[in-house]
């Protein structure tokens, strides 16, 4: 403690330098908590679903597969099911296209059951129940688009070649937010009979179920997929979990990538900083050799050269996240569908103030090191 | 000459020390006797490369012969750790550089203050301590101002201060006046020799200035690694045994 007044004058001793390793540091650190802010985004709606005991069911073809009405009956009578929906895309165009949102057909009576988290207003909910062009859709999602009960949502059809014409009639409240938007199945099923000649109607698109407890979950989804396996639909059931992983995996190594750039960035920013660093230390010899002969320890000249570079490296660390957490929030208003979520996960913010603390001691290890270990009569024979 | 105890505080035997540059061995002291009593102001002379800085840090605990003894407050240097001797020289060595080695992001105070940062002080104590210091190098008006803002001769004041703050056992100067102008070479001498003979501090100066020299209450010279009563002849009187 004595000694950190010694330490930020240091780190003030030649401002611009300090200056330029804080913004690199910052900089990186940015785009690092933003990057690893949006891959721990994509995983959180699993890490939310566990807790939830909902399994999917699909066809065991992928999305374009049939999962017939009739197996959502089947699967409602199935011991342990809680309740089960239909849970159908339709991928519509709202107004001029520019703000993107999921749109799902569903069963009013049970999916607030599903998703029994979500928080509904009694009167709202039986609104939806009654009203087949009826539906609802998540706060914040209402908030974005201007919203309000009693509006007209017309949804222009780009999957499908008809558009849905529904009725806002109530808002809910999920945990996290989702920005979308649950009508009743059975209207986009008269749609497809209308236009369609009825080819596509009576599909579910994907079953969702809550189960009654996490522990018979793998045996119902076994148990499923058994039963269907040589039907002409066979399924795929899985946990919402592993269903939530399956669009992590669509994005292909991009994880990789991204951790890849991120380890590269940060060697090339750790040795940018180290070079500052040495080059700080080398115009302090004969300071340092002073300070040793009037009897500074090798380790408390390390600590000192590591406390400076430490500091340093975590200013910038702390403005990086801080910055790096507002380009999140940035852009998860701006593109919701790509930043689904609007709370970055802690260990992000966590990891990138460990990370800029690491940079900061890997970058001044070598220059105190060295000023550990210098001599002092070396030290002093510079100007003696 | 000052008036000195009978016991001496430094004792150094058959001295030797050479510097190893490539293939070259060189000697830069060669059986070297030296001691210097508690409460003497020893001045070192000598021409560039006769040793004069080596003696001086080897006695200060800064570097290690290559073979004799050097016993300082009747402890043996050469025994000593890395660790013990920096323990040891934040206990019993104050240092006054030529260019004074102040460091120049703390103030006058702060520069005073470093070598108490390694007691057990507390702070109230450690600024008590500092502004004796300043007040007996007569700066205790200048505690707030950063080296760029005071004069050579200042500087070297405030040097002084760090360097008796902690009450050492020994003052090593190495050219404490070679960076100064006459009349603050004169003020820094008159300070040490009131050092010495106010407050029986024991100096040893190393100076290349005969005026600065003569304020010392013993000379003695080196010449090509050995000391020699003057420059021509071997040294023989009580403080020098060759």
């Amino acid at each position: 403690m004595k000694l950190l007044r010694y330490i930020f004058r240091n780190v003030m001793r030649n401002k611009l330098r300090s200056l330029l390793t804080v913004m690199a540091i910052w900089m990186c650190l940015m785009l690092m908590t933003f990057l690893y802010g949006y891959l721990a985004s994509m995983e959180a709606w699993g890490k939310e679903a566990d807790k939830y005991n909902r399994v999917v069911v699909m066809n065991k073809q992928g999305f374009d597969g049939l999962v017939p009405e009739k197996m959502l009956s089947e699967v409602r009578e199935i011991k342990g099911v809680v309740a089960a929906v239909p849970f159908s895309w339709f991928g519509g165009r709202y107004g001029d296209g520019s703000q993107f949102f999921a749109q799902f057909g569903t069963d009013p009576e049970q999916v607030f059951k599903v998703w029994a988290e979500y928080k509904i207003p009694a009167d709202q909910l039986e609104a939806f129940k009654n009203d087949r062009q009826a539906c609802v859709v998540d706060r914040e999602l209402a908030e974005r688009l201007g919203l309000k009960i009693g509006d007209r949502v017309r949804l222009q059809g780009t999957y499908y070649n008809f558009n849905l014409d529904l009725k806002l009639v109530g808002v809910y409240d999920p945990p996290e937010t989702t920005l979308s938007l649950f009508y009743n199945v059975k209207y986009l099923d008269e749609g497809l009979r209308a236009t369609a000649g009825g080819r596509g109607a009576g599909n579910c698109g994907t079953i969702f179920f809550k189960g009654a407890s996490a522990d018979i979950i793998p045996k119902l989804c076994s148990q499923i997929d058994q039963h269907y396996e040589s039907s002409e639909t066979p399924t795929n059931t899985q946990t919402e979990k592993a269903f939530s992983q399956m669009f992590v995996k669509m994005q292909g190594n991009i994880q990789n990538f991204i951790l890849f750039i991120a380890v590269f960035v940060t060697i090339s920013l750790t040795l940018v900083a180290a070079n500052g660093m040495a080059m700080s230390m080398r115009e302090r010899t004969t300071e340092i050799a002073v300070l040793k002969a009037i009897g500074f320890q090798s380790g408390r000249v390390l600590t000192l050269m590591l406390g400076e570079s430490v500091v340093i490296a975590s200013i910038g660390g702390v403005l990086g996240v801080g910055a790096g957490r507002g380009v999140y929030a940035l852009v998860h208003w701006a593109a919701p569908m790509i930043v689904q979520t609007s709370r970055m996960p802690w260990p992000v913010m966590a990891w990138g103030l460990v990370i800029s603390a690491a940079i900061g001691l890997a970058s001044g290890i070598v220059p105190a090191v060295l000023a550990a270990r210098l001599s002092v009569v070396d030290g002093l024979r510079r100007i003696v | 000459m000052s008036d000195t105890n009978d016991q001496p505080v430094v004792v150094v035997r058959e001295l030797h020390k050479e510097f190893h540059r490539d293939q070259l061995t060189i000697p830069v002291l060669i059986g070297t006797n030296l001691e210097v009593h508690a409460g003497e102001f020893l001045a070192l002379m000598g021409p560039s490369g006769s040793g004069k800085t080596t003696l001086l840090n080897l006695i200060a605990g800064l570097d290690r012969p290559t073979d004799g003894t050097i016993h300082v407050a009747g402890e043996d240097l050469g025994s000593m750790s890395e660790s013990a001797l920096a323990r040891w020289r934040s206990r019993h060595v104050g240092f006054i550089f030529q260019l004074y080695n102040l460091i120049p992001v703390l103030t006058a105070f702060e520069n005073v203050e470093l070598p108490l940062l390694l007691t057990h002080l507390n702070r109230r104590e450690r600024a008590d301590h500092v502004r004796t210091a300043l007040e007996v190098v007569g700066l205790a008006d200048r505690v707030d101002h950063y080296p760029r803002q005071l004069s050579g001769g200042q500087e070297q004041r405030v040097a002084i201060a760090r360097a008796i703050v902690n009450d050492p056992t020994l003052l090593v100067a190495d050219e404490p006046t070679g960076d100064l102008d006459a009349k603050s070479a004169r003020e820094i001498l008159d300070l040490l020799c009131r050092l010495n003979k106010d407050f029986g501090k024991t100096i040893i100066m190393v100076t290349h200035d005969p005026h600065a020299a003569e304020r010392a209450g013993t000379l003695v010279h080196l010449e090509k690694g050995v000391l020699v009563d003057s420059p021509a002849s071997p040294a023989t009187p009580q403080s020098v045994q060759a």
